[in-house]
């Protein structure tokens, strides 16, 4: 008798359980996110009345979009407004196209004979590459922006893919920690990667040093395009690596063995069982990699200069002016674009996902011996070291060298800091404990909250789409903009009844970091879903499991490696982030709320970067340590 | 002894109000706050705070930026620990808003409460941007004592809000073993001098900005374009701020010239640094002049001590501090603040300081900054 009142009672509120759990996601959503940001944006779109002039104005000035200006303007000179643009871009392609064609043909013809080949050859590539990418600037800021987004997504894949095969196929010693620091590059701060860079690849870094000891031409990175979209593949292909790595893991090894079996050769299987499960993943790497590196900012202009500059600095420059409508203007392209990008990329995902997937991953290899296999994965190893290790090795060694040569004063700096920090001086320990706490609070919120949406994203029909798309719309709206709404009704508060209503403190820097994480987790975790044998799940509840049972002890565990996946980044976002944790932690309850991001940025000041680059070290190895504790922790529950 | 003595009294003429005052912002709300304020004033006699320093209590919040805090040395702790001991029943609480004047300017505008008596390092610009966009009064125009000891032309508010506290001069640093010395903006655009310089952002940083206002003094608004597109077509570079620019691209050697401040060597000296990479040029032996100012807020709970407070900041010895401390020029005659031997030496002041007023760059210096930043970038 008790036991089939207990039973109807947890029936009960495992009924009241998720609809309770859809509208605390609703509402923290709503306040933290939709009301503030709504705020600003609206500012787009009214003028006293609603119009669409500023809209306009931004779209038909050349500056900001270039050859699609002319267009706006006057709507009839559609096609010969960008049919200039085409021929005059292609054109130029079509020179350089030729150009190459002839160096390739005749050898004898280039300059300095056929000595000189190779050379010339690779100018003329140069070349083709040079009027390419001459095309993209047609389209003003914009142009330029989605160019080098572009250019970043393809070098972060290019960079990523490798690094997810040698995760989810190999087995080596380290090879799971190694896997839980794959997110730290993500929440170093701008100021210490431009340092890390500088460090590393300036005319007398350690990149030149090594070329020019072996007699080879030194290069100059800095300053350049190039170096820029390193950077952002820096920053986000270790992201396309843990997404696919997870995706990888999870592929069927009963249908890669049967696909062999009939006698399907290991390319053949590659391609035709593992690629399609794949791809997913790798469009949603591909995806975050384009919106997060078309809305970068500092990084741009630390390691580019202001003829680099993207959307998002003009933008925080107008907010800089208090030109807020222009900003919004701004903010509004953005995020069209973000989430439009998204909405064709749900698009494919719904048109690809196959709803057979059980979870049965296949023996991983090991990685000891020679083959050429295993010398491809040495040369990628070598391309890691110089774009991942070298650079955090510099940063580290720029907290351990002042002007006069090695010392640990920084550090010194930072202790002293900890025992005696004064009115508005910030306290390293109490950065250090902070960013810790609202981490662990950030995952407590942004997980449940994520697989919930992810859930709700994963049904057939426009409806599950539009939660799909919504669902990311924290990535999709630039991070000056949400400090600013954030900043003008939470922080500054409201009056209602005579009380002045302020929003600070630690939870709503959690609710603030949640709102900005959990995207991570649906995104890991939605395309597991829409990949999983529904027919599972339907003979569970068939046999009588409740809904909630079918989900805890089937549907999770089967999709627990993106659910890791999304862990990793939303604790990685949580302490990352800048924007909005600055405001709340100085609004409301108290002003010793900062984090160590925000430590780091307080610390940078006049003549050395000793002391910011020792902060960003602590945040280096705390967060290293933090990630390796999560993963352990989670692990146990992910076997 | 007498210091003594005299904050005993204080405390208990005053001790109740504080903790009225302590409940009234805890509760947020402004009406408490500005009762109390009356009440811990009434006794003193109005205007010359200064001269009653016993009758000064409270808390005064001062907004400025964080290096102010938190520099090695900063003069911002200096200060609060000197004005607290003359009046031990005063408090200085500093806080540091990410977005800098900008922030009140903002609470201004949305009727939420500016919650700060003083603001410390405002500038011209920032002045003319928060002027623009305000209809009310955000800071006040305080008599100060001490205001007289300003030397000429360093004002920069016309209406005396924002009153000056220090002022740098814009020049270029560069290492006289990797190119000569540049006499004027023609040779920054000379092959000699090609791929040597880095700026900084003129719409985010104080010495871009000052940098390229310096560029519009000398060339006029049609032809500093021009002049930029040269400085373009000879590799200049330009970061976001002046940390990326200095501490991080120069100082790894990146290119041998960087725009930044003429009090340079100062800290060379200080770190006993190779002076080779620490050479000043002023171009046509000039200078682009950017003081800093104090201003107190309209709505400051306590004026009293605001004005007590910034009349302190150009004190001889307070002034003498903020130069060495900020490695800037004091405000009042150098004369009369207490310099050190090594800021006499290695200071160097420009022989023609230059400077728009801010007549002259209200309503235009975001234009000039704006057509400036579509060329570079477009």
């Amino acid at each position: 008798m008790a036991g089939s009142r207990s039973g109807r009672e947890r029936l009960r509120a495992e009924r009241v359980a998720r609809p309770l759990a859809g509208f605390a996601t609703a509402a923290l959503l709503v306040v933290m996110f939709y009301y503030p940001v709504g705020t600003v944006l609206g500012e787009a779109i009214t003028d006293g009345g609603l119009t669409l002039a500023p809209v306009r104005d931004v779209l038909a000035d050349d500056f900001y979009t270039g050859a699609f200006a002319g267009a706006i303007r006057s709507p009839g000179s559609i096609p010969a407004g960008l049919a200039g643009w085409a021929v005059g871009s292609l054109a130029d392609v079509a020179t350089a196209v030729a150009g190459l064609g002839d160096t390739l043909v005749s050898p004898a013809a280039a300059p300095g004979g056929v000595v000189g080949w190779p050379s010339a050859i690779l100018a003329a590539v140069v070349g083709v590459l040079a009027a390419v990418v001459g095309i993209a600037p047609g389209f003003g800021l914009f142009g330029f922006t989605a160019w080098q987004a572009l250019l970043s997504t393809v070098a972060s894949l290019a960079l990523g893919l490798p690094g997810a095969y040698v995760l989810a196929r190999f087995e080596f010693p380290g090879r799971r920690t190694l896997e839980s620091l794959t997110a730290v590059p993500f929440v170093l701060p701008s100021i210490m990667v431009a340092v890390g860079f500088v460090a590393a690849f300036g005319v007398g870094g350690p990149l030149n040093r090594v070329l020019a000891a072996l007699g080879l031409p030194t290069v100059e990175l800095l300053f350049s395009l190039e170096i820029i979209v390193v950077a952002h593949a820096f920053y986000n292909a270790p992201l396309v690596t843990r997404i696919v790595a997870a995706a990888w893991e999870s592929v069927d090894a009963r249908a890669v063995e049967t696909a062999r079996s009939l006698g399907a050769s290991p390319t053949r299987a590659f391609r035709d069982v593992v690629v399609p499960q794949l791809l997913p993943a790798v469009a949603t790497g591909a995806l975050l990699t384009f919106i997060f590196t078309f809305m970068s900012f500092p990084i741009v202009l630390a390691l580019g200069g202001l003829e680099y500059a993207t959307v998002e600095v003009w933008l925080y420059n107008r907010v800089g002016q208090l030109d807020v409508q222009e900003a919004a203007v701004l903010a509004v392209l953005e995020t069209v674009v973000s989430l439009g990008l998204t909405y064709a990329y749900l698009r494919y995902e719904a048109a690809t996902s196959r709803g057979d997937r059980v979870r049965s991953p296949r023996d991983r290899e090991r990685l000891r011996g020679v083959d050429a296999k295993r010398l491809a994965i040495a040369g990628y190893g070598v391309v890691v070291g110089l774009v991942f290790l070298l650079p955090i090795a510099s940063m580290l060694a720029a907290s351990v060298v002042g002007p006069e040569g090695p010392t640990l004063r920084y550090y010194r700096f930072l202790l002293q800091r900890g025992a005696e920090a004064t009115s508005a001086q910030v306290n390293p320990a109490l950065a250090v404990r902070n960013s810790l706490l609202f981490g662990v609070g950030t995952l407590l919120v942004a997980v449940p909250m994520g697989v919930l949406l992810a859930l709700a994203s994963t049904r057939e029909g426009p409806i599950a789409r539009a939660v799909g798309v919504l669902a990311m719309a924290p990535f999709a709206v630039s991070g000056v903009v949400v400090g600013l709404g954030l900043l003008q009704t939470l922080v500054f508060g409201t009056t209602i009844l005579g009380y002045r209503v302020v929003v600070g403190g630690p939870l709503a820097i959690v609710a603030a970091h949640a709102v900005g994480a959990y995207p991570f987790v649906v995104r890991n975790v939605a395309p597991l879903l829409a990949g999983l044998d529904r027919r599972l799940v339907e003979s569970a509840r068939a046999l009588g499991a409740t809904r909630n049972r079918a989900l805890v002890d089937i549907e999770l565990p089967l999709v627990a490696p993106g659910i890791a996946a999304g862990a990793a980044f939303a604790f990685a976002i949580s302490i990352g982030e800048f924007d909005s944790t600055v405001l709340l932690a100085s609004g409301g309850s108290g002003t010793s709320l900062y984090t160590m991001p925000v430590a780091v940025e307080r610390f940078l000041g006049k003549q050395t970067l000793g002391r910011p680059t020792a902060m960003g070290s602590v945040l280096l190895a705390v967060t290293a340590g933090a990630f390796i504790v999560i993963d352990r922790v989670g692990g146990r529950y992910r076997e | 002894m007498t210091e003594k003595r005299v904050s005993r009294r204080a405390y208990l003429a005053t001790a109740g109000a504080g903790v009225a005052m302590l409940a009234g912002c805890s509760s947020d709300d402004g009406a408490t706050e500005t009762e109390t304020d009356t009440e811990s004033t009434e006794g003193t006699v109005t205007g010359t705070a200064t001269a009653v320093p016993e009758s000064l209590s409270g808390t005064l919040t001062v907004a400025t930026y964080s290096s102010w805090v938190e520099d090695d040395g900063a003069a911002g702790p200096w200060l609060k620990q000197t004005f607290e001991e003359r009046h031990p029943d005063a408090e200085i609480e500093y806080v540091t808003p990410e977005d800098g004047v900008n922030r009140y300017v903002q609470r201004k505008q949305q009727g939420a409460p500016v919650d700060a008596d003083v603001y410390v390092g405002l500038n011209v610009d920032q002045l003319i941007t928060a002027d623009a966009n305000l209809n009310e009064r955000l800071f006040d125009s305080p008599r100060l004592s001490n205001a007289g000891r300003i030397k000429d032309g360093l004002q920069f508010d016309p209406q005396r809000r924002a009153i000056p506290y220090d002022t740098g001069y814009i020049a270029l640093v560069f290492d006289e073993s990797e190119v000569s010395r540049p006499e004027t903006f023609t040779d920054l655009t000379e092959p000699a001098w090609e791929d040597a310089l880095l700026a900084e952002n003129a719409q985010t940083a104080a010495t871009g900005r000052a940098f390229l206002l310096w560029t519009v003094e000398q060339f006029g608004t049609d032809g500093y374009l021009d002049y930029w597109r040269d400085l373009q077509a000879n590799g200049v570079t330009i970061l976001d701020s002046w940390d990326e620019a200095y501490n991080n691209a120069y100082s790894s050697g990146e290119r041998p010239m960087v725009v930044s401040y003429s009090t340079d060597q100062v800290f060379a000296n200080r770190y006993d640094l190779d002076m080779t990479r620490h050479q000043v040029a002023a171009l046509n032996g000039q200078g682009y002049a950017n003081p800093e100012g104090m201003a107190r807020f309209a709505d400051s709970d306590d004026p009293e001590l605001a004005t007590a407070f910034m009349d302190f900041m150009l004190t001889g010895d307070a002034q003498g501090e903020i130069a060495v401390r900020n490695v800037q020029f004091p405000a009042i005659p150098e004369s009369e603040a207490t310099l050190t031997e090594e800021f006499e030496t290695y200071a160097k002041v420009p022989d023609e300081p230059v400077t728009f007023s801010y007549d002259e760059l209200q309503g235009n210096v975001d234009g000039w900054v704006e057509e400036w930043a579509r060329e570079i970038a477009g």
